[in-house]
C-alpha cells in the first residue's frame, strides 16, 4: 500500500499547484498524459454502505450506531494516457486508485478509437477494447467523470459499477433533416456478470467504478446463495460462457436544442454457466432512453429511463433461480453561470424479483434526491458540494437485522483536480 | 420578421457613413452577424486583400467564431494549442483539410469563391467556426453591441444582407431593401436566431 500512499501524497501536493495554476507553467507530465484526482470530505448517516458489505445505497455509511460520521478521504486518483497514432487513431488507457476498490491500482478502460475524416455528409468511427457502453448522459471525458456533480444517478451508477464491456463498437453519423442521426452498434464479451448487483443488492447511487481485475462487494446473501452457489463478491469484467453480447443505439440531435437517444443491450449470457470461483453467467437485457434539452441560456434538462431484466441459474421446475426485473429513471436540472454550476436531480428506482431461489424479499422500491453546487477555480481545479438523500424499502434488510425501509443522507465536499 | 427605421436628416448627400444594428427577436444585440451592403442591388468591387487574415486554434476552440474575408483572401490557421488539430470544411465555397501539429503556425488557405465556409476539427467535435467569403467590398461583422458601421456608402437604394450561422432562414440570411438618404443613418434589423447546438460531452 506504500505505493498508493506516495501516489496520494503526490496528488495532494499537486492540489496546491493545481489551485494556483502553477502546475501548468511547470508542465510536469509528458504530452498525452493527464492525472485526475479527487480529495473529499464525506459524511453519511444510516446503514452500512454496500461498499462495506451492507445494504446501504450510498458510497459511505454512518457509524456503528447509524449516526452521521464525517471523514476526509482521498477518493480517487486516475492516470489517463491518450497516445495518438497518426491523425485518425487514438488510444485511451485509464488506471485508477479508488477508495474501496479491491486492488490499490487497477485498469479502468483501455481502447483504441478510429475516427477518419468524414466523407460527404457521413461520418464513420469506431473503437475496440475495454470501455463503457454509451448509456450515461452524466459523464464526460477520458476519466469518465460526472459533470459538475460527484454522484451519478442510479442508472449511471449501475453502468459504472458492472456494465463495462470488452469488444468492438462502430458508429455512423449522418446529417438528416436539419439534425444529425447517429447509429451505433457493438459486439462484446466480458460482461456476463452484469445484473449481479441489481439482483442481490438492488440499485445504489455512488461513483465507485468497476475495474478490470477487481471485485465489487455483495450484501449478505440468503441461505441458498451463500451455501456454495454464489461467491460473496462479484467480478464485473468476466467472460464465462464464451457467447458474445451486443448493443445497438440510435441518437438524434436536432437543430432545436433537444437530443434523444435509445440503447438496447443484451449480453446473451447463459444463466446456467458458472466458473470455479462461483461467478455466474447472467442473461441481462435492458432498454435505456435518454433526453437532453437546453431550456434557456445556461439551463439544461437531462433525463434517462431504463427498464430491463436479468436471469441466473437453473430452472428446476419452479422457475429459474433468479429472475429480476428492474427499472429506474431520473430527471436532472442544471444551471451554469460563468464558473458556477447548480444541479438538482430526482431518481426513482425499483426491482421485482420473481426467481425461485430469491424470494419476493429481494424486490425493492425507492427514490433519491440530489443537490449539488460547483465552482471552477481554474482550468485545473473544481470545488463541488453535494447533498444526497436515499429512501428505499427492501425486505431482505431483515437478514442484516435492519428495518426494510431505510433512509440515508450523505454530504460530500470535493476538490477535483486535473493536470 | 424584419423591422426597420430611418433617422432622416435635413439635407441629402451623395455618400454617407451608415450603421446597421442587428438585434434578436427578444431585443438583445446580435453579435458576429455579417452585414453586407449592395448599393443599387450590386456588389461593390472587392479591394485586393491587403493582409493575411487568421483563425487561431486556442484552448481547443477556434478564434474568432466568425471571420469575414474578401474573395481572394488568404487565411492563416495558426495552432497555439499543445495538441494537434485537424481542421476541415466541406462547403461549396471551399473544401479543404489541414493537418496541424501542435504549435504549427505557418499554414494558410486561399479562398477564391464567395459564400459561407463552416469549419470543424475532426479531433475535437465541439470546435466550430465560420468564414464568410464576401463578394462585396462593404461587408463586416457586428460587434458585441450588435452594430457595424460602413464609411462612404453611396446614397440611394441599397440591399442589406444579414447572415449569421444560427439565423433561422433559408441560407441563414435575410435581405432588407433600404434607402441611404441622410448623414448618419442607422438601420435596425431584427433576426430570429436559434440557440447554439449544445456541446455534446463525449467519453
Amino acid at each position: 500500500m506504500s505505493g498508493l500512499r506516495a501516489f496520494l501524497r503526490a496528488v495532494a501536493a499537486l492540489a496546491l499547484a493545481g489551485g494556483t495554476g502553477a502546475a501548468r507553467a511547470a508542465e510536469p507530465l509528458p504530452a498525452g498524459f493527464s492525472v485526475v484526482g479527487d480529495i473529499r470530505l464525506a459524511g453519511a448517516d444510516g446503514e452500512r454502505s454496500w461498499t462495506d458489505g451492507g445494504f446501504g445505497k450510498t458510497r459511505f455509511g454512518g457509524d456503528a450506531a447509524g449516526d452521521f460520521r464525517l471523514r476526509p478521504r482521498l477518493a480517487e486518483g486516475e492516470l489517463v494516457w491518450q497516445p495518438r497514432f497518426g491523425w485518425a487513431v487514438t488510444g485511451t488507457i485509464v488506471a485508477a486508485a479508488q477508495t474501496g476498490q479491491e486492488h490499490p491500482i487497477d485498469l479502468i478502460e483501455a481502447f483504441v478509437s478510429v475516427k477518419p475524416m468524414p466523407r460527404g455528409g457521413t461520418r464513420i468511427s469506431g473503437r475496440a477494447g475495454l470501455f463503457w457502453p454509451p448509456v450515461s448522459l452524466e459523464h464526460e471525458g477520458a476519466a469518465w467523470t460526472v459533470t459538475d456533480m460527484i454522484t451519478p444517478s442510479a442508472i449511471n451508477s449501475w453502468i459504472g459499477e458492472e456494465v463495462k464491456v470488452a469488444g468492438v463498437e462502430a458508429s455512423i453519423a449522418r446529417a438528416l433533416a436539419g439534425g444529425q442521426l447517429t447509429a451505433t452498434g457493438a459486439v462484446f464479451g466480458f460482461n456476463d456478470t452484469a445484473g449481479t448487483l441489481l439482483a442481490f443488492r438492488g440499485w445504489a447511487l455512488h461513483d465507485l467504478k468497476a475495474t478490470a481485475f477487481g471485485h465489487q462487494q455483495l450484501p449478505p446473501l440468503n441461505a441458498f446463495m451463500s451455501g456454495g452457489v454464489q461467491a460473496p463478491v462479484t467480478r464485473p469484467a468476466l467472460e464465462i460462457d464464451d457467447r458474445p453480447g451486443f448493443y445497438g443505439k440510435l441518437a438524434w440531435r436536432a437543430a432545436a436544442p433537444v437530443s434523444l437517444e435509445a440503447l438496447y443491450y443484451d449480453n446473451r449470457g447463459r444463466p446456467e454457466a458458472v466458473n470455479p470461483s462461483l461467478q455466474w453467467g447472467w442473461r441481462t437485457r435492458f432498454l435505456n432512453v435518454g433526453a437532453r434539452a437546453e431550456i434557456a441560456s445556461g439551463t439544461r434538462l437531462l433525463a434517462q429511463a431504463m427498464t430491463g431484466s436479468t436471469r441466473m441459474g437453473f430452472d428446476e421446475g419452479a422457475g429459474i433461480w433468479v429472475h429480476t426485473r428492474f427499472r429506474a429513471a431520473y430527471v436532472r436540472l442544471s444551471h451554469t453561470t460563468g464558473r458556477a454550476a447548480f444541479n438538482a436531480r430526482l431518481d426513482l428506482f425499483g426491482t421485482r424479483e420473481r426467481g425461485s431461489a430469491l424470494g419476493r424479499e429481494e424486490s425493492e422500491e425507492g427514490w433519491a434526491a440530489t443537490a449539488a453546487a460547483s465552482l471552477r477555480l481554474s482550468p485545473h481545479a473544481q470545488v463541488l458540494l453535494e447533498a444526497l438523500r436515499v429512501d428505499s424499502r427492501r425486505e431482505a434488510r431483515l437478514r442484516a437485522g435492519l428495518a426494510p425501509r431505510q433512509v440515508q443522507n450523505q454530504l460530500q465536499a470535493a476538490l477535483r483536480l486535473a493536470l | 420578421m424584419i423591422i426597420f427605421s430611418l433617422l432622416a436628416c435635413a439635407s441629402p448627400a451623395l455618400a454617407a457613413d451608415v450603421t446597421v444594428e442587428v438585434r434578436t427577436q427578444s431585443g438583445a444585440p446580435a453579435r458576429e452577424a455579417v452585414v453586407s451592403l449592395y448599393p443599387a442591388g450590386r456588389p461593390v468591387p472587392v479591394a485586393p486583400p491587403g493582409k493575411t487574415y487568421e483563425i487561431a486554434q486556442q484552448n481547443i476552440q477556434f478564434s474568432p467564431f466568425v471571420l469575414v474575408v474578401p474573395v481572394g483572401a488568404n487565411v492563416a490557421f495558426p495552432n497555439y494549442d499543445k495538441v494537434r488539430h485537424h481542421v476541415y470544411s466541406f462547403s461549396p465555397a471551399k473544401r479543404f483539410e489541414l493537418k496541424l501539429y501542435a504549435r504549427e503556425q505557418n499554414r494558410t488557405v486561399h479562398f477564391d469563391r464567395p459564400g459561407p465556409v463552416p469549419l470543424g476539427c475532426n479531433i475535437h467535435d465541439n470546435m466550430s467556426a465560420f468564414i464568410l467569403v464576401a463578394d462585396t467590398g462593404l461587408s463586416a461583422k457586428t460587434g458585441a453591441d450588435g452594430r457595424v458601421s460602413f464609411a462612404d456608402v453611396p446614397a440611394g437604394p441599397v440591399v442589406v444582407r444579414v447572415w449569421h450561422p444560427y439565423l433561422r432562414a433559408p441560407d441563414n440570411a435575410v435581405e432588407v431593401r433600404w434607402a441611404v438618404a441622410s448623414a448618419h443613418p442607422i438601420l435596425q434589423v431584427k433576426v430570429a436566431l436559434r440557440p447554439p447546438p449544445p456541446a455534446a460531452p463525449a467519453y
